[in-house]
């Protein structure tokens, strides 16, 4: 029994285990109707691009609440894409107007609080622009190596 | 700025005439010269009510509450209280027919250490907008003064503003106070609430401060008529303003 106990925490022991290289993470929220068929045709045409990014399918770019982009920054993501049906043609007739004054604001928030205005990026994607869709992660992964990992208000740097 | 012979007086003629059930008011505290909020009932309490510079708080927030809610309501408001009470009856909160409001011709209002409080010098519309009788003499729109502080923190570098903003999320409590104090917050059920603690990382970490005072300013937002309630009400004496009013477009 004791053998076992040792074996188990020689495993656990931080210090064995070399420090990984930094990767940033970056939450990709993105409509169904456009955005994520947009990256569904990047993929089955083959396009490359950083493998980075964790997408969340929503409805609708409207229905990022600012909330999921705050909760996001403050636990595990270095950098946030939100995109969307092109002005005009949502799913949904209005919901990208919506979404775009909200995301405006947010913007402008989180600017004013000390995030770099690259950590928070919105792009406009259809669902026949797999190779735009590429260059955008592209584009957002480079901004986000370029500024480092996040530190600022993380979950974990206040654990008690 | 004393108009507290002619509150009493409108405040005795509307109960006598039955036209209110309740009404909101100010009194002193009992202990020094600083004033709280009243609800009155009942007109033998009428000549408890007072209105002067150390009249600060915000009354039209109390029109949410169950105490007021579908009675005839009579009601003291100054400049900025006439701002989030417009709109609160803009957003169908409260029915313009039911209230009895009585305006004041602000001059501005005093902190508890008696100087000028910073909101009330750069008060643009200081005359109650929406009224039935007016107190005073209307004094007309001043010109927009940018706020000193705003206006240099909008230029700093992104290292300022962070080290500014971590200080202030720091020193948050979580006791939401400004959200409840806070007119335009009239949800029953406020997502910043201890009670979806889990969801807000419960425990009063800057990070939770940040996360929780990041969504209640985005849900202000364009909103906000800068009463500066929450301020008043921070027992930490936060400048939470900053956030809002970069949102205020």
């Amino acid at each position: 029994m004791e053998e076992v106990k040792d074996k188990i925490v020689s495993i656990e022991k931080p210090e064995l285990i070399a420090p990984p290289e930094w990767k940033p993470v970056i939450v990709g929220i993105l409509c169904n109707w456009c955005s994520y068929a947009g990256s569904d045709l990047t993929g089955t045409s083959r396009t490359q691009y950083p493998p980075n990014i964790r997408i969340i399918r929503v409805p609708c770019s409207s229905r990022v609440d600012p909330w999921f982009i705050i909760k996001a920054l403050q636990t595990t993501a270095d950098g946030v894409l939100i995109s969307g049906c092109h002005p005009g043609d949502c799913h949904y007739i209005s919901g990208n107007y919506y979404a775009r004054r909200r995301f405006l604001v947010t913007k402008e928030l989180l600017k004013m609080v000390g995030f770099h205005e690259h950590r928070v990026q919105f792009s406009w994607v259809s669902a026949a622009e797999g190779a735009k869709f590429a260059q955008v992660v592209k584009k957002v992964t480079e901004d986000v190596v370029k500024l480092g990992p996040l530190h600022l208000y993380k979950k974990e740097n206040f654990s008690k | 700025m004393d108009y507290s012979k002619q509150i009493q007086d409108i405040a005795a003629k509307l109960f006598a005439e039955g036209k209110i059930d309740v009404f909101v008011g100010y009194r002193m505290n009992g202990f020094d010269d600083n004033q709280v909020p009243v609800v009155i009932n009942d007109p033998k309490e009428v000549p408890a009510l007072v209105f002067t510079e150390k009249s600060v708080f915000n009354l039209s927030n109390y029109l949410k509450a169950d105490h007021t809610r579908n009675k005839r309501v009579g009601l003291v408001v100054k400049g900025c209280d006439s701002r989030s009470l417009n709109l609160l009856l803009t957003e169908s909160q409260v029915k313009r027919d039911n209230l009895y409001i009585i305006g004041i011709a602000c001059e501005g209002v005093v902190d508890e250490k008696g100087q000028k409080m910073q909101n009330c010098i750069e008060c643009i519309v200081p005359d109650a907008v929406v009224y039935d009788e007016m107190l005073g003499s209307p004094r007309g729109k001043k010109d927009y003064i940018v706020n000193a502080d705003i206006a240099g923190l909008a230029v700093k570098g992104l290292v300022e503003r962070r080290e500014y903003f971590e200080e202030i999320f720091d020193n948050c409590i979580r006791c939401n106070a400004c959200r409840h104090s806070c007119p335009l917050c009239y949800c029953a059920k406020c997502c910043i609430d201890q009670e979806t603690a889990t969801i807000y990382n419960g425990s009063n970490t800057a990070s939770s401060a940040f996360h929780a005072l990041m969504t209640w300013s985005l849900h202000l937002a364009g909103r906000c008529v800068d009463c500066r309630n929450c301020e008043k009400a921070c027992p930490s004496h936060l400048p939470r303003i900053f956030c809002i009013n970069r949102t205020r477009r």
